[in-house]
């Protein structure tokens, strides 16, 4: 097989092969547990509002007095944006509280579906018929 | 990257393609009887069959499925957890691989924003924007910024013709009912637990707007001879809104807080 064609088939192969498995559904049911129920309280040290899914890492207090780092994730922004948030819904340093259900295999990940900032307001609107 | 790249080139195309469809519209003769699906549309987040008793709409499409069609209980927001595949009776060597499919690879920097397929994509909880002409019917997922074609003037699809997420698409009307069958779609995606279909499948979709026009049903009828036997569907129902889809502009950055989260 000339060496040029040989080159073409191999980066053909790849690209089949990178566009082919592994696609993203950024499945919910298959990372968190629906009776794993958890709050916790901390500071926002990154809010990256962006598809697919928005991301808050949180600074959490241990009982030990160390600090962990959470990974929060959040709907896809562009349906946030229906329900009131923005990039500039939360600010680094700012405490807040997040509720939700944690991941299957124990990590420090969680699924946010309530924020609440430290004056007991919510961030957004619930999720609604259209929203 | 090729799937996305797709993806974009057809969005332009259909951007590109905008004033065509009223000019196409204009030509067409009998147009004006055909329901007009055009406008936004956000798929209802509550239960939809079988979770919940059909709705009379919706009931008139589950109607025209073949006897014995196993309807899935995934549409909108509900997934299936791991190993359920919702009924189906799956062929071995499908059910190894979705017993063997490691959801990371979801989330992965690489594989993050690799579109699904529109099988799946097409239910999932997201708005969908409809532009209808006589000619073509485009569909634009916020999901992916995935792009459907519908020809409409086609009834065959070409053996030459790409396979891709989006496959290709011929449309026609069988009285107010809006008729899609899909061909030479990439393999991907059919739940989200690790199921995928092959390159065999083949989808017919159902669309059937409600007479006060608010709600547009739809039903997807799937058909891979190598991953289940039979016929399986899903019923969605979509509610007109306003506005416009929003671009996803997917950043594979979430897969590195995905992959870099600390244990307990």
């Amino acid at each position: 097989m000339p060496r040029r064609f040989r080159c073409w088939v191999l980066t053909m192969a790849l690209l089949i092969g990178v566009a082919t498995p592994g696609a993203a559904h950024h499945s919910g049911a298959l990372f968190y547990d629906p009776d794993g129920g958890i709050s916790i309280t901390g500071t926002v040290t990154k809010f990256s509002f962006r598809n697919p899914h928005a991301i808050i890492e949180l600074a959490v207090d241990n009982a030990d007095g160390e600090q962990a780092r959470w990974i929060a994730e959040t709907s896809a922004p562009s349906a946030l944006r229906r329900r009131g948030w923005s990039q500039e819904s939360l600010a680094i340093g700012e405490e807040v509280t997040l509720e939700g259900i944690r991941a299957r295999d124990g990590s420090l990940l969680m699924r946010v579906t309530r924020v609440t900032r430290a004056d007991g307001t919510e961030v957004g609107v619930p999720r609604g018929i259209d929203n | 990257m090729k799937a996305t790249g797709n993806a974009i080139v057809a969005a332009l195309g259909a951007i590109a393609c905008a004033p065509l469809l009223d000019l196409a519209m204009v030509a067409s003769a009998d147009e004006s009887s055909q329901p007009d699906l055009s406008g936004y549309w956000m798929i209802t987040f509550g239960a939809l069959p079988p979770r919940r008793e059909p709705t009379p709409l919706e009931r008139s499409l589950i109607e025209r499925l073949p006897p014995g069609t196993v309807l899935l209980g995934d549409s909108g927001l509900p997934e299936f957890p791991p190993g359920e595949f919702g009924g189906l009776e799956v062929l071995e060597g499908a059910l190894d691989a979705a017993r063997r499919y490691d959801p990371e690879v979801q989330r992965s920097v690489a594989t993050t924003c690799q579109p699904p397929g529109i099988i799946y994509s097409m239910q999932g909880p997201f708005p969908i924007e409809i532009f209808q002409g006589s000619r073509l019917i485009v569909m634009k997922l916020e999901y992916f910024d995935l792009v459907r074609i519908v020809f409409m003037d086609e009834t065959d699809h070409p053996d030459d013709w790409p396979l891709s997420v989006t496959g290709h698409s011929i449309g026609h009307w069988e009285g107010d009912t809006l008729v899609v069958d899909t061909a030479r779609l990439q393999p991907a995606t059919l739940l989200n637990n690790g199921l995928d279909h092959t390159e065999h499948v083949r989808l017919l979709e159902r669309f059937r707007l409600s007479e006060d026009g608010s709600t547009l049903a739809v039903t997807q009828e799937i058909e891979d001879p190598q991953v289940f036997t039979g016929r399986a569907a899903r019923v969605l129902s979509l509610e007109r809104g306003d506005g416009h889809v929003y671009p996803y502009a997917c950043d594979p950055s979430y897969g590195v807080a995905i992959e870099t989260r600390d244990k307990q």
